[in-house]
C-alpha cells in the first residue's frame, strides 16, 4: 500500500472528568519514526490507544491518508494497515509461528467452513501466510525460534515475538509502545537496530512512545512532547532537547543548569 | 526425507488405532460397544465444547440444552409425530437445527463473557429442559420419544433390514452404529483439528488470550465470538443425534445441567484446548460409570444394584471416583489428561534409551518425534 500521512487532528479524550488528552494534533510523516514523550501520565498510551480504535476520542479526527480512523472498529483499523505493539507484552499462546500468523489474520481469507475441510485454497493460502511470517521473523532476528512456544522466550525475544507479530499485518503505520522498556544495554541496542532495519526494508512510518531518551534521540525524526495530555512541544530531537518548556515538564525546573 | 518419513509415522499414529477401532466390532459384545458408542457421541459433544470454552475461552454450560436440540431435533423430523422426513436428511437439519439455536444466542454470547455468559447459558438448560417437558406434540414429555432408526440409501441403523453377518458376526444394531459413529467422530476430529489450526483457531486463541490484542491484529471479535458458539452447538447437535440414536429413546431428564457440567468435566480432565485431549476425557466420563456399574461386585465396597443395605451403590462409587479423578487432575497435571501425556512423551525422549529403566519400544520412540512437532494451540 502507499505510503500515506497519519494525521492527528485536535484529539481530545476525557476520563469521567480527568482530560486524559487535550486537542493533540501531529502529523506523522510518511516513512519517518515520530516519537511521542512525555512524563508518566502524559497521555501517551491513551494516544496509542486512540489510534488503534480502542478508545474513542471525545473531539477530534485521526486520519490515515482518506481514511479517517476515528469512528472505525480496532479491526478495520489493522485491515487499513495500523499494527501496533503494548507496553506489556501481549502474546497468545502456543509457538512463535502461531502469534505471527494471528499477524496476518487481517491479510488472509480462510473461514470456519474452509479450515475446517481444510479446503486447498485454505491450506494454500496457509502456506503462504506461513513462509512471509518466516521471512519477517528473520528480519527481526527470531529465526532460530519460529516454532518455540513463546512462554519458554526470554524477555527481550518475546518483545520482538510482539514487534515481529505486528509487522505480519504488512503495516503502513507501526505503533511502538515502549519497544524497549526493561530491556537491558544489549537488548535495547539489538531492538534499536532491529526498528532502524525494518524502516529502512519495508518503509514504513513508526510512531513510537518510549522513555529510553537515547533511542528517541537516534531514532526519531520528530518528536512530539506530551505533558498532562497537552502536547507542549513539536520539532526535531535536537530541537525538542533545547526546548525549555520540555526540560520545565521533564525536571520540574526551569532552571538552565538542571539542563 | 526424513521429515516426510517422520510424518508418514505421525499419520500411522492416527491410521493404526483408526483399524483397531474398526477391528473391534468383530471381538466385542455388545456391552462394550455401547460403551464405546456412547463415549464416541461425547467425544463429539467434548470436541465442541472444547472450541468454545477451551481455546475460545468461553464458559458454556449450556451445551446439554444444544445436545438436546441435535436429539429432538432429529427424532422430530424424522418421526411421527413430525414431518416424517429421511432419516438421514433429518440428522442432517437437526445438526443444522442446533447450530441455527446458537446462531440465536450469538447477541448474547458475542456480548458477555467469563462467568456471566456461564449463567446465561445455565438458563438455556432450565428453558430447554421445561419445553421438553411441557410440549408434548413435539417431544412426547417426560416420557420422551422412542429414536426411529437412521436409514442411509437402504441400510438401517438397527437390528435388521437387511440382516446382516460379516466374518461369522451378525450385525445388529451396536455393530452398525459403532460404524457410524466411528465415521462421525473421525470427521468431528479432522474438522475440528483444522480449525484449530488455523486461521479462526488462532484468532479464537487470541480471543481467549486478549481481545484487545486479537482485536488490534484485525479479528473482529463479536463475530468470532458468536461464530464459536454457533460451530459448537453445531458439534452439540451431531453428537444429541447420535446419542439419540444410540440410546433408541429420548427423555427430557437426560437433558438436564448435570450432563452440561459432565461435559465440562471432559474438557477439563482431558486438557482444554485439545482435540486429543477432549477426546480422552469423554472416554473417561462416559465409561468410568458404565464399566463400574457392570464390574461393581467385584470392587470393593461397592454394592451390586438393588442389593439395598449401608454400602455405596455402583453410580455413587462412581461419581466419588469421578469428583476425585476431577480434584487429583486439577492438583497434578492442571493441563488435563493431554498435557499429562505430552510431558510423559517429552521425558521418554529425552531419557537416552541405554539409561534407566526399560525403554519403550524402540517403534514408539521413532514415532514421538513427529508427534511432538504436531502442537494444540
Amino acid at each position: 500500500m502507499a505510503p500515506a500521512a497519519l494525521e492527528v487532528r485536535g484529539v481530545t479524550v476525557r476520563f469521567a472528568g480527568l482530560v486524559a488528552l487535550d486537542d493533540v494534533s501531529f502529523t506523522v510523516t510518511p516513512g519517518s519514526v515520530h516519537a511521542v514523550i512525555g512524563p508518566n501520565g502524559a497521555g501517551k498510551s491513551t494516544c496509542f490507544n486512540v489510534l488503534s480504535g480502542l478508545y474513542r476520542p471525545a473531539a477530534g479526527t485521526v486520519r490515515l491518508g482518506d481514511a479517517e480512523l476515528t469512528r472505525l472498529a480496532p479491526h478495520r483499523i489493522a485491515a487499513l494497515g495500523v499494527a501496533r505493539t503494548f507496553q506489556n507484552i501481549v502474546t497468545t499462546q502456543g509457538t512463535v509461528a502461531d502469534n505471527l500468523m494471528l499477524g496476518r489474520h487481517a491479510l488472509s481469507r480462510a473461514g470456519f467452513a474452509a479450515s475446517a475441510l481444510r479446503l486447498p485454497r485454505a491450506v494454500r493460502e496457509q502456506r503462504a501466510h506461513l513462509a512471509r511470517a518466516r521471512e519477517i521473523a528473520g528480519l527481526v532476528g527470531l529465526a532460530p525460534h519460529f516454532d518455540s512456544p513463546v512462554a519458554l522466550l526470554s524477555y527481550g525475544d518475546r518483545k520482538r515475538v510482539e514487534l515481529a507479530r505486528a509487522l505480519c499485518l504488512e503495516p503502513r503505520v507501526l505503533l511502538l509502545d515502549e519497544p524497549v522498556a526493561g530491556m537491558n544495554a544489549a537488548e535495547r541496542a539489538r531492538m534499536t537496530e532491529v526498528v532502524r532495519e525494518v524502516r529502512a526494508e519495508l518503509g514504513l512510518s513508526v510512531v513510537l512512545v518510549e522513555h529510553d531518551m537515547g533511542l528517541v534521540m537516534r531514532l526519531a525524526d520528530e518528536v512530539t512532547v506530551l505533558d498532562f495530555g497537552r502536547a507542549i512541544a513539536h520539532g526535531t530531537p535536537d530541537e525538542v532537547r533545547r526546548d525549555p518548556e520540555v526540560l520545565r515538564a521533564y525536571l520540574g525546573t526551569t532552571t538552565e543548569d538542571a539542563a | 526425507m526424513s521429515d516426510r518419513l517422520s510424518r508418514l509415522l505421525g499419520r500411522g499414529g492416527l491410521l493404526l488405532p483408526l483399524l483397531l477401532l474398526c477391528a473391534l466390532p468383530f471381538y466385542l459384545d455388545a456391552f462394550w460397544l455401547r460403551i464405546g458408542l456412547f463415549s464416541m457421541a461425547a467425544a463429539i459433544g467434548a470436541i465442541g465444547l472444547g472450541l468454545l470454552s477451551g481455546s475460545a475461552g468461553q464458559l458454556s454450560l449450556g451445551h446439554a440444552f444444544f445436545l438436546a436440540v441435535g436429539a429432538y431435533g432429529y427424532v422430530w423430523l424424522a418421526g411421527e409425530p413430525g414431518p416424517g422426513l429421511p432419516p438421514s436428511l433429518a440428522a442432517l437439519l437437526a445438526v443444522l437445527l442446533a447450530g441455527a439455536a446458537g446462531g440465536l444466542f450469538s447477541p448474547v454470547a458475542g456480548r458477555v463473557k467469563g462467568i456471566y455468559l456461564g449463567v446465561a447459558t445455565l438458563a438455556l438448560v432450565f428453558l430447554g429442559h421445561h419445553v421438553l417437558l411441557t410440549a408434548d406434540s413435539v417431544t412426547g414429555g417426560f416420557n420422551g420419544r422412542s429414536v426411529p432408526p437412521l436409514e442411509l440409501g437402504g441400510f438401517t441403523f438397527a437390528e435388521s433390514d437387511p440382516e446382516l453377518t460379516l466374518l461369522g458376526v451378525p450385525f445388529g444394531a451396536e455393530e452398525r452404529l459403532w460404524y457410524l459413529g466411528l465415521v462421525l467422530f473421525s470427521v468431528t476430529w479432522f474438522t475440528a483439528r483444522g480449525l484449530l489450526r488455523g486461521r479462526p483457531g488462532r484468532a479464537l486463541v487470541a480471543l481467549r488470550d486478549s481481545e484487545t490484542a486479537a482485536s488490534v491484529m484485525g479479528v473482529h471479535v463479536a463475530r468470532y465470538r458468536s461464530a464459536a458458539f454457533v460451530v459448537s452447538s453445531m458439534y452439540a447437535g451431531l453428537a444429541g443425534v447420535l446419542l439419540a440414536l444410540s440410546f433408541r429413546r429420548v427423555v427430557p431428564d437426560y437433558f438436564s445441567l448435570a450432563l452440561s457440567v459432565d461435559y465440562l468435566a471432559m474438557i477439563v480432565i482431558g486438557g482444554l484446548g485439545s482435540v486429543a485431549g477432549a477426546t480422552a476425557g469423554a472416554v473417561f466420563v462416559t465409561a468410568l460409570p458404565l464399566l463400574m456399574t457392570r464390574y461393581a461386585d467385584q470392587l470393593p465396597l461397592v454394592a451390586t444394584p438393588g442389593s439395598g443395605g449401608g454400602s455405596i451403590g455402583p453410580t455413587e462409587a462412581s461419581r466419588y471416583l469421578y469428583g476425585a479423578a476431577i480434584v487429583v487432575i486439577l492438583l497434578y497435571a492442571p493441563d488435563g489428561l493431554h498435557g499429562l501425556a505430552r510431558r510423559t512423551r517429552a521425558r521418554l525422549r529425552r531419557r537416552p534409551p541405554a539409561a534407566g529403566p526399560p525403554p519403550p519400544s524402540s517403534p514408539t520412540t521413532t514415532a514421538h518425534p513427529a508427534r511432538a512437532k504436531e502442537h494444540t494451540p
